[in-house]
């Protein structure tokens, strides 16, 4: 197995010239769309942070999950590891997108904290006084981002130094090293950084768990993100015929775990505001579950959870190539739509999606891709110092 | 009383998992519906190879996890609405998400229970005695031999060419299996 024979097929040159397309013609619609006017312009930012926060989840997801793999060292995320590998080496673009945020969009934001006149109305306690500043703000994302890049610098440098050294024991040792800890700076770095950017819009309000509800859903996001991917790569080029039924298996059956998971933690947070019916705590959902918003709350819950648990089930939708990806694309979208329904009813009274809310999302997403297809071209495939890789391609199918 | 030895069917002794594997699959090639496969340890693809298709207790673990659920649910719904309505807090008679967690608990429960009893009942388990232990070779089925049984209520089934079928696939021992 030489490097040149795994290279990305022709298919993904094309995916990232299209998304690229894709991607800056929606951002060149979405600021003419959004900066006509101040008010267009609080649309703008809302929208921006929406689609932020779910191609955030892509790049972040894949972090948790490589590190997941490592420290399980389990066969299952072989097929994924490079796809993986590349989602977190987006991370300097996700860097670059995040400027408009942390430069004039925080004011248009964060204006329950930011703005005297409605800070006279309702004013801080004294702790959050101190902590959301603008500039501590800014300090904290820095540390967020250099300790993702770190992380992500870490795992693509020992990945690409495995595909020269394949027999290096110390260095297999080295991936779980640095994944454990890993995995608990991940989960710790991203529940503040929520806390930050999009649980401070209302700073009345807070949650616990709230930074737990995003590590599951960008855990979904980007499993859901590989199932596509895998399928994708495997239509053409080096992979094909390596892509078996039972790795689709694995990767609908962890799309379904995660699922669980984030309805589990959706629930528990409801239950334990709804148990307290505290003033302060239970408006978060006296805006979410009632009128238009009580809407969207319950396409979230049937089409969210019900109908891709119900279809998950089957052991033969996981095994299928043509249906996985399908549910896979169904639960992005919803992870959008959960997005919205956690971001928006903090701006707006009713549930009506701007033009902007459509734009947004889709630059983004296409710009990820894009960035992403080409992070695939720049390694193998496959991880091919991995002492697994032969057990894991093997095929046990008669 | 004197019992009838009844024929069970013929057994075939293999060296290998792979032999046994590969026995497997000409023997269902062969068109035999009636047989079973032994091991000392789980063979990957052994049931492919027999074309057992599929078992039913997905289904029962399904069912099991809906009726403890909604059984769950319903307990609930019954106690707090039907049978002996008590104002908590002025909440709701039918406070849903309190009841949420006893549910997916029940669900579970239902679920696993109905999927360890419901292998068992379709193994056709507790089972004191098989005819296969009548073959004294087949002990060796727990520590290091494989082994083939086609059973005598297969259509196809014919002592002598059966016996000469097995042995045609290389198994080393092809024994008759009395059922007394």
């Amino acid at each position: 197995m030489t490097a040149q024979e795994y290279q990305a097929p022709e298919s993904v040159n094309r995916l990232q010239n299209s998304a690229l397309a894709v991607g800056a013609i929606a951002l060149v619609l979405g600021c003419f769309l959004g900066l006509r006017d101040p008010e267009a312009k609080d649309a703008f930012f809302r929208a921006y942070l929406m689609g932020y926060m779910l191609i955030l989840g892509f790049a972040l997801g894949s972090l948790g999950l490589l590190m997941l793999q490592h420290l399980t060292s389990g066969q299952w995320g072989i097929m994924i590891r490079r796809p993986l590998e590349s989602a977190t080496r987006t991370l300097p673009l996700l860097l670059i997108l995040f400027i408009p945020i942390f430069t004039i969009g925080m004011q248009h934001l964060y204006g329950a904290w930011m703005d005297p006149e409605k800070l006279k109305e309702e004013p801080l306690s004294l702790m959050q006084q101190s902590y959301l500043t603008q500039s501590h703000y800014r300090i904290r994302a820095i540390i967020y981002f250099a300790l993702w890049l770190l992380l992500a610098w870490i795992f693509n440098r020992l990945s690409r130094q495995q595909d020269v050294n394949r027999e290096d024991r110390a260095l297999r040792q080295r991936f779980k090293m640095f994944a454990g800890p890993g995995i608990i700076a991940y989960v710790f770095s991203l529940s503040f950084a929520v806390i930050d950017w999009v649980m401070s819009i209302s700073p009345h309000w807070a949650s616990t768990i709230y930074g737990f509800l995003f590590v599951a859903g960008q855990l979904i996001s980007s499993m859901a993100l590989m199932a596509i991917i895998v399928v994708f790569l495997a239509h053409t080029g080096p992979l094909a015929g390596l892509l078996q039924k039972r790795h689709l298996w694995q990767f609908g059956g962890l799309l379904f775990a995660f699922n669980m998971l984030w309805a589990y933690f959706s629930f528990s947070q409801l239950l334990i505001i709804w148990s307290g019916n505290l003033p302060e705590e239970i408006s978060f959902y006296r805006t979410r579950l009632y009128g238009s918003w009580g809407i969207v709350a319950v396409i979230v819950l049937i089409f969210h959870f019900f109908v891709p648990f119900f279809l998950l089930l089957s052991k033969d939708l996981k095994r299928n190539q043509n249906l996985l990806p399908k549910v896979a694309m169904w639960m992005i979208f919803m992870r959008l739509v959960d997005l919205y329904w956690l971001t928006q009813p903090e701006f707006y009274h009713n549930a009506s999606p701007h033009a902007l809310d459509f734009v947004l999302p889709i630059a983004l997403i296409g710009l990820w891709l894009a960035f992403f297809a080409w992070n695939l071209k720049r390694a193998p495939l496959l991880p091919l110092g991995d002492p697994k890789l032969a057990e894991a391609i093997a095929s046990h199918e008669h | 009383m004197e019992q009838r030895a009844q024929l069970y069917g013929v057994m075939g002794e293999f060296e290998t998992a792979h032999q046994l594997l590969h026995a497997a699959e000409q023997v269902r090639d062969a068109g035999y519906k009636h047989m079973d496969a032994y091991a000392p340890f789980p063979v990957e693809g052994l049931s492919e190879a027999l074309g057992l298709g599929r078992n039913l207790v997905p289904l029962v673990t399904l069912l099991g996890g809906l009726g403890g659920g909604l059984g769950g649910f319903g307990f609930e719904y019954w106690v707090n609405i039907v049978s002996y309505p008590m104002n908590i807090a002025g909440r709701p008679l039918n406070s849903w998400p309190a009841f949420i967690p006893v549910t997916f608990e029940l669900t579970v429960l239902g679920a696993a229970l109905s999927a360890v009893f419901g292998m068992i009942a379709l193994n056709g388990l507790p089972r004191p005695h098989h005819p296969v232990f009548n073959v004294h070779r087949f002990l060796r089925a727990s520590s290091d031999k494989f082994f083939i049984c086609i059973e005598a209520t297969d259509p196809k089934f014919n002592l002598a060419e059966t016996a000469r079928f097995l042995h045609g696939l290389n198994a080393q021992h092809v024994t008759e299996v009395q059922d007394e």
